[in-house]
């Protein structure tokens, strides 16, 4: 995999060229924004779900290693295998494994943000395994050989008119077709003989329940239940984070995460899994892959508290006008540019810098994660590690001189006023104004603040700062 | 060290002091409300619907005024006979050439209008989704009124191995935004109250 830096900036331009994709994807995504925020107005104990939210998800982070145990034991003893992966390498092994034992070719599968961390498909397509996503919006990715652009709804970038063109490929279904029912009911048809022909099932797992040894999946098209009722063997992939004390926290949970998500009261399906079915097989892999190096970080651990809900996405305005694609990493939008550094922090040095910093991704978080916050102290860790663009680096370098001399930066506010009236556009537009691209440079004005100050008001008054000097 | 108890040390290395981060107790918010109205009400939003009886009608009579062209119908309750005999549902695959299937809730959820079902309902799991429409016999008598107080006083969460809450018909609203009630689990969900 390229080390490259991300160069989400290009890759959102690119993206902005589009205007009928641009304009849908913004509209969609505020959509669900309102639709969540219809939600909440219906709650008056909605801050309350969300700050007991909080409190049980720091308090179980502080105590993971007892409630992995404890469930663990607990789902051992209803018939669970439990397994446990360092990173993705190894739980990719440990599901080939599985896979193998039992001679299972045909794998199909609902979606999963850790299987696509661990890069999951390819490496079983290599062992001989047909990998088919049931989820639709998931299958369309997997048949356009893209990562999911969201986290919750994985095409939102697309308009009925690409899935259209993918289903005809592989569906041979009618290119023109610009009624999503009959695009829905294509992926149902081919679904159908798969699911019921699979030799296994895989699905994530939303939450975790420490005290019962339970796994809870949240999802609406009813793709997850048929892959863990259909064939006998069940394969669920969740991360170490997922994990809450008792059965009680989840009446939390579930209130907050469709709410947040997609402005439903609930997902059509939250099921709960206990042991396998009669006759069946049951396997948990727990995946750590950076989680536990992350809970070691004091700035960024709280980003373990997050439950995949997708809110923070949907009300970034850069997210929006960007898509998630141009993130270039399996986990876009604020919550991706807090937790992908931790990943690979050379790759993803530029995504802390996607954000206007508003603040609005932690307002609408349901379990409080302070994005916003832990986006600039990202920004300060990577200067630190040199981790920035040169011009950047160079420009705030100067400003930071510029603005510790009051002369100094006097002289050059009014050197800029005379540059902006009169400098030609390719001096003033070019790479070393990243500023300037897609915006235009500020109107100059005749008369700085401080001009106008000294003439207008305080006579005799001195500069305190100069004073000081 | 094997990669459990190397989790586990890494765990146990980076945590944040577990003292400064208590066990809030167990939250019981929100409307209270357990009426038989206020499911229908969350149902309906979450596109279920409820099966009305017109007078004297049999179970049987209604499904089929529901789902005229129905062939094959599966029930595993006694208040209905359906024209398929469950006993013939012997393997998870067998439940697909179900066009409606017919059961019964442990309960249900006024908040989301949610039923719960589990292997205690269903004569193999696969039942709930491999057919077309489901109807879900509820009584009204079983209902709780919201999230908390169904995860906090109803035992069949702490019994089950499978236990799935559906909240109206499967759905999906992958494609440009439109959403469509019946993606790949039942197209529909009744609930018939007694």
């Amino acid at each position: 995999m390229s080390n490259r830096p991300v160069n989400h900036a290009k890759a959102a331009a690119h993206f902005l060229e589009d205007a009928p994709h641009l304009q849908f994807h913004d509209e969609r995504l505020w959509d669900m924004r309102q639709k969540r925020d219809a939600q909440m107005h219906i709650l008056p104990e909605w801050q309350e779900l969300r700050e007991e939210a909080s409190r049980i998800k720091e308090h179980t982070l502080s105590r993971l290693p007892e409630y992995l145990e404890q469930f663990e034991e607990n789902a051992k003893k209803n018939g669970i295998h439990v397994h446990w992966a360092r990173d993705g390498a190894e739980h990719n092994r440990i599901v080939g494994e599985i896979l193998k034992a039992h001679n299972a070719r045909n794998l199909i599968k609902s979606k999963s943000m850790v299987t696509e961390e661990c890069d999951m498909r390819p490496y079983l397509a290599k062992q001989g395994v047909t990998v088919t996503e049931t989820d639709l919006g998931e299958r369309i990715q997997q048949l356009d050989d893209q990562l999911p652009s969201h986290i919750v709804v994985p095409a939102v970038h697309k308009l009925t008119s690409d899935v259209a063109k993918i289903f005809a490929k592989d569906y041979h279904t009618d290119p023109d077709i610009r009624d999503p029912h009959l695009l829905a009911e294509a992926q149902r048809q081919a679904a159908r003989p798969v699911i019921l022909h699979a030799d296994a099932g895989m699905t994530g797992g939303n939450f975790v329940v420490a005290e019962t040894g339970t796994f809870v999946v949240c999802t609406n098209e009813g793709n997850a239940d048929l892959s863990a009722t259909v064939p006998n063997l069940h394969i669920a992939t969740i991360g170490i984070e997922r994990l809450v004390p008792r059965m009680a926290d989840l009446g939390i949970f579930i209130r907050l995460l469709s709410r947040s998500a997609l402005g439903s009261p609930i997902t059509q399906y939250t099921t709960h899994f206990r042991g396998p079915q009669k006759g069946g097989e049951m396997h948990v892999v727990l995946v750590d892959n950076g989680r536990s190096a992350r809970l070691g970080m004091e700035d960024f651990w709280t980003s373990l508290k997050c439950i995949r809900c997708g809110a923070c996405m949907n009300t970034c305005p850069v997210y929006r006008r960007s898509g998630g694609l141009s993130y270039g990493a399996v986990y876009s939008g604020p919550i991706g540019a807090i937790i992908d550094p931790t990943f690979n922090e050379r790759k993803y040095s530029t995504l802390p810098y996607a954000s206007t910093l508003n603040g609005s991704c932690t307002n609408v978080c349901p379990v409080k994660i302070n994005i916003h916050e832990q986006l600039y102290k990202w920004r300060r860790v990577l200067v630190q590690h040199h981790e920035m663009p040169f011009v950047k680096r160079e420009i705030m370098h100067m400003a930071g001189k510029l603005m510790g001399q009051p002369k100094m930066y006097r002289a050059a506010i009014k050197m800029t006023e005379v540059s902006l009236a009169s400098m030609p556009r390719f001096v003033l537009y070019n790479w070393l104004n990243p500023w300037g691209k897609h915006r235009e440079n500020p109107h100059p004005v005749k008369q700085t603040f401080h001009d106008w100050y000294k003439k207008n008001r305080a006579p005799g008054q001195t500069d305190a700062a100069e004073t000081a000097k | 060290m094997s990669a459990r108890d190397e989790i586990l040390q890494a765990l146990r290395n980076n945590r944040p002091t577990p003292e400064n981060h208590p066990l809030p107790p167990v939250a019981t918010l929100g409307d209270l409300d357990a009426s038989r109205e206020r499911f229908i009400t969350s149902l309906k939003i979450l596109g279920g619907d409820v099966l009305e009886p017109v007078e004297g009608e049999t179970l049987d009579e209604a499904i089929l005024r529901r789902h005229p062209d129905a062939k094959v119908i599966c029930s595993n309750v006694p208040e209905a006979r359906g024209t398929l005999p469950v006993e013939r549902i012997k393997t998870p695959q067998d439940a697909a050439t179900i066009d409606v299937t017919v059961v019964r809730a442990a309960f249900g959820i006024a908040e989301m209008g949610s039923i719960f079902l589990s292997e205690a309902q269903l004569p193999i799991n696969s039942f709930a989704h491999l057919g077309q429409h489901i109807v879900v016999v509820l009584s009204a008598d079983a209902i709780t009124a919201n999230m908390h107080t169904a995860y906090q006083k109803q035992p069949e969460f702490r019994s089950a191995n499978y236990g799935v809450l559906m909240s109206g018909p499967s759905a999906t609203a992958d494609i440009q935004g439109v959403l469509i009630r019946g993606a790949q689990g039942v197209r529909t969900l009744s609930v018939w109250f007694t």
